[in-house]
C-alpha cells in the first residue's frame, strides 16, 4: 500500500486548522459556561436588588411607625417630661 | 491470508463479483431501511411527540410563576406613609406523594401549637389533603421569626412563600379614611375599597429556568406586572392626629356614645382630617361593625340648629327678612301643628340676626314661615342636602330630604330649625364652606393625586357653583361671627382669631317611645376660622353625651376651639394683632388661653 506524503506546508495548515477548531470549540464551551455563570450571577444580583428594595421599603415603614405622632407625644411627655406650651409661651413671627 | 479474495474463496472472478454486488445491494438496502427508520423516528420525536416532551422538559426545568403586583402606597398630603404593603412569609404544605394521609396529618399537627392553628384551620387543611390537593395554606402572613423557626424544623412538604401584607405604620390614625384589606390584600373599606382597582395593580408572569438542583439560572419576564398606583390623600397626618386626640378626649369627658369631626380647607374643599370615635387599628382588620362605621359620611342625623344657617341663607337670599326685623320670642314657645316647639329659654324680642345668634327656635320658625316652601326646598338642595357630596369614600349616605309635596303642615317649621331632614356631618360641613367661600359650593375631596405605572386620572373636580350671593354670605358670616362672640357658640372663641360658626343640639328619637327624647341628644358645632380668609372649617358632632351639659355650645364648641387653635398654630396662621390685644385687655395674663 502506498502512503501519500504530505508536505510540511500541508501539515502546518492541518495543525493550524485543528488548533483553530479546538480554540473555537473551547471558546464556544467557555462562552456557554460563562453565560450560565453570568446567568446565576445576574439572578443573584436581581434577588439581592429586590431584597434591598424591600428592605428600604420596610425601613421606610418602620421609620413612619417610629415617627408616629402618638408615639412621639408619649415619649415627649412621659420620658422627656415635656408639656404643651403654657400661656404666653407661644411667640408668633411678625407679631 | 486474504479470505475475501477470489482465490481464497475458490471462485471464478465473475461469480465473485456477482456475490460482492449481491452483498452490496443487501447492505445498501439494510442501511437505507435503517436510515428511513431513523428518519421516521426523528420525525416522530421532533414532530409528533414534541409537545409531550417539551412539556416534560418544561416541568423539569421551567417554572412559570406569577409576579404579584405591589399594592400602591397611601400617603398623606406631606408624603408621610399611611399604608404600605410589605412582603411577609406565608407557610404552605405540598403533601409528599410517598407519604400516607396519616403521616401528612401528623406533620400538620406538629405545627398546631407553634403556629397557633385553630381546630378550624386544621379541619381546612385536612379537607384539602383528603381531596388529594397538592397545595394547602398552613398559615398566611406570619412574622419572619416564626417562619424561620418552622422552616428550621425541616418538615417534609412544608414551605414558605413571600406574600404582601398591608401595614398601617400610624396605627389608628385616619383608620376610617384608610379602611382596610382582607387576607388577599383586597380593599374592604375606606380608600382601600374605593380605590381598590387603582391600588391593586396587575399580575405579571415570569419564566424561570432551573438546573438539575432546581437552582435558577435564567429568568425571563413574560408579562410585566403593573404595580398598584400610589395615592396621595388631602389628609394631613398632624391635623388628623390633633383631631383624633381632641375628639377622643371629648368622648371620654362627655361620656358620649360616639363622635365625629372633620377639618377641611373651605377654598379647595380638601379634607385635612376626618375622625370617628370609636376608632380601630386597620392592622387588625376587620374591626367590629360598630367601630368600622365612618360616622362622618355614613351616619345621617337631624342636624338641628346647625341647619339654621340654611334657613337664614334662604331668608336673606329671598329677601324674606331684613336685618332689623323683630321677632317676638317672649313666649318661649310657638304653636305649630302637632306639639308646640320651645326655646330653651324666653328671649323676648329678637332681631333676625339675634334669632340666629341665640339659636332661637321660635325666631327661626317665624323666619321660616316667611319663606316660600318651593324656594326653600330648592335652596336646601342647592346646598347639597339630600344627595351625596361625591367624596371618594365608599357607602356615603345621601341623607333624607322630602320634596314639598310630601311635607306636612309641621314640616316647614320643623325644617327651619333642622328637623324632618337628615344629613351627614360632611354635608353640614359642605354647607358652612359655602358660607365661608362667599356663596360658592366647592365639593369636598380627599384624594389629591394618583401616581404610578398605569395612568389613572382623577376625576375632574367640579367647578365651583354659586349657591347664594356674596352679599348674603357676607351678611351671614357677620351673624355667625356674633354667634361665637356673644351667642350660643362662645365656647368656640379662640383668642386672637375671629371665628364664625353655629351650634346645634338635636333631640334624638327614642326608639322605644317613638318620639323625641328629652334625655338623648346629638351635640354639634360647625364653623370656620379666621373669618376674613378662612384657613379651616371644622365640624364636631358628639352623640348622646351623658353629662348634664349636653348643648352643642357647651360640649362641641370647646372641641372646635381646641382643634382649631392647634391646627391654626400648626398651619402657621398667625393671630390678628388687634384681636390678640383685645383678648389681653379682657383677660390680662391669659394670652395663650383659648
Amino acid at each position: 500500500m502506498v502512503h501519500k506524503k504530505y508536505t510540511k506546508k500541508q501539515i502546518a495548515v492541518g495543525v493550524l486548522a485543528s488548533l483553530g477548531t479546538i480554540v473555537i470549540l473551547t471558546f464556544y464551551l467557555w462562552h456557554i459556561t460563562e453565560n450560565i455563570r453570568l446567568g446565576y450571577e445576574i439572578g443573584r444580583c436581581e434577588n439581592s436588588l429586590q431584597t434591598l428594595r424591600e428592605e428600604v421599603k420596610k425601613l421606610e415603614a418602620k421609620k413612619a411607625a417610629l415617627l408616629s405622632l402618638e408615639r412621639i407625644e408619649k415619649i415627649a411627655k412621659e420620658r422627656l417630661g415635656l408639656a404643651e406650651p403654657k400661656e404666653g409661651q407661644v411667640i408668633y413671627e411678625d407679631f | 491470508m486474504r479470505i475475501f479474495e477470489p482465490k481464497a474463496m475458490n471462485l471464478p472472478i465473475e461469480a465473485y463479483q456477482k456475490k460482492v454486488r449481491k452483498r452490496t445491494r443487501i447492505l445498501s438496502f439494510l442501511l437505507t431501511v435503517w436510515a428511513i427508520g431513523i428518519f421516521f423516528r426523528l420525525v416522530d420525536l421532533q414532530v409528533f411527540l414534541h409537545p409531550g416532551f417539551k412539556a416534560q422538559v418544561a416541568k423539569q426545568n421551567q417554572d412559570r410563576t406569577k409576579i404579584l403586583p405591589e399594592r400602591g402606597t397611601i400617603y398623606d398630603r406631606n408624603g408621610k406613609i399611611l399604608a404600605r404593603s410589605l412582603p411577609v412569609p406565608s407557610l404552605f404544605y405540598s403533601p409528599p406523594s410517598e407519604e400516607s394521609f396519616e403521616l401528612q396529618m401528623k406533620t400538620i399537627r406538629r405545627l398546631e401549637t407553634t403556629l397557633g392553628l385553630s381546630a378550624k384551620d386544621v379541619e381546612r387543611i385536612k379537607a384539602r389533603l383528603q381531596k388529594r390537593s397538592s397545595f394547602a395554606w398552613i398559615k398566611r402572613k406570619v412574622d419572619a421569626a416564626t417562619a424561620e423557626r418552622i422552616m428550621a424544623l425541616g418538615l417534609n412538604g412544608v414551605s414558605s412563600r413571600a406574600e404582601p401584607k398591608r401595614f398601617y405604620p400610624q396605627g389608628t390614625l385616619a383608620a376610617h379614611v384608610l379602611g382596610g384589606v382582607d387576607i388577599d390584600d383586597k380593599g374592604q373599606g375606606g380608600i382601600e375599597l374605593a380605590y381598590d382597582e387603582v391600588l391593586r395593580g396587575k399580575e405579571g408572569e415570569v419564566l424561570i429556568l432551573r438546573d438539575v438542583k432546581r437552582r435558577e439560572y435564567y429568568s425571563e419576564v413574560l408579562k410585566e406586572p403593573h404595580s398598584g398606583n400610589d395615592i396621595t390623600l388631602t389628609i394631613d397626618e398632624n391635623i388628623q392626629y390633633i383631631t383624633q386626640r381632641e375628639l377622643g378626649k371629648a368622648v371620654l369627658e362627655n361620656r358620649a356614645d360616639w363622635a365625629t369631626a372633620i377639618v377641611s380647607r373651605p377654598d379647595s374643599g380638601e379634607i385635612l382630617a376626618m375622625a370617628s370615635c370609636p376608632g380601630f387599628d386597620p392592622n387588625v382588620y376587620p374591626p367590629s361593625p360598630e367601630e368600622e362605621v365612618n360616622r362622618a359620611t355614613r351616619f345621617n342625623y337631624e342636624p338641628g340648629s346647625t341647619f339654621k344657617i340654611v334657613t337664614a341663607s334662604a331668608a336673606l337670599e329671598n329677601r324674606a327678612v331684613g336685618l332689623n326685623d323683630i321677632f317676638d320670642c317672649s313666649e318661649g314657645l310657638i304653636a305649630v301643628p302637632g306639639s308646640p316647639i320651645r326655646d330653651h329659654k324666653r328671649f323676648g324680642l329678637l332681631t333676625f340676626p339675634q334669632a340666629v345668634v341665640h339659636s332661637s327656635n321660635v325666631g327661626m320658625i317665624l323666619v321660616g314661615q316667611r319663606l316660600d316652601p318651593d324656594a326653600f326646598y330648592r335652596l336646601i338642595q342647592a346646598f347639597g342636602f339630600g344627595r351625596r357630596t361625591g367624596l371618594d369614600l365608599p357607602a356615603e349616605e345621601a341623607g333624607r330630604l322630602m320634596p314639598p309635596e310630601k311635607w306636612s303642615r309641621r314640616s316647614l317649621p320643623a325644617l327651619s330649625i333642622g328637623y324632618e331632614i337628615s344629613a351627614t356631618a360632611i354635608q353640614i360641613l359642605q354647607a358652612i364652606n359655602i358660607i365661608a367661600n362667599r356663596g360658592l359650593l366647592i365639593r369636598p375631596k380627599i384624594v389629591s393625586a394618583v401616581e404610578g405605572s398605569t395612568a389613572v386620572g382623577l376625576k375632574e373636580p367640579a367647578p365651583p357653583v354659586p349657591v347664594i350671593s356674596e352679599k348674603t354670605a357676607v351678611t351671614l358670616i357677620k351673624i355667625l361671627e356674633q354667634v361665637v362672640l356673644e351667642g350660643t357658640g362662645q365656647a368656640a372663641r379662640i383668642n386672637g382669631y375671629a371665628a364664625a360658626g353655629k351650634t346645634g343640639t338635636t333631640q334624638k328619637i327614642d326608639p322605644e317611645l317613638k318620639r323625641y327624647s328629652s334625655s338623648k341628644h346629638i351635640a354639634s358645632f360647625v364653623g370656620f376660622v379666621p373669618v376674613e380668609r378662612p384657613a379651616i372649617s371644622v365640624i364636631v358632632v358628639l352623640d348622646d353625651p351623658q353629662k348634664a351639659d349636653h348643648y352643642g355650645g357647651q360640649i362641641a364648641a370647646p372641641v372646635f376651639r381646641e382643634i382649631s387653635y392647634q391646627v391654626l398654630r400648626y398651619l402657621r396662621v398667625n393671630p390678628q394683632k388687634e384681636l390678640m390685644k383685645a383678648a389681653l385687655v379682657t383677660n390680662p395674663g391669659r394670652e395663650g388661653d383659648r
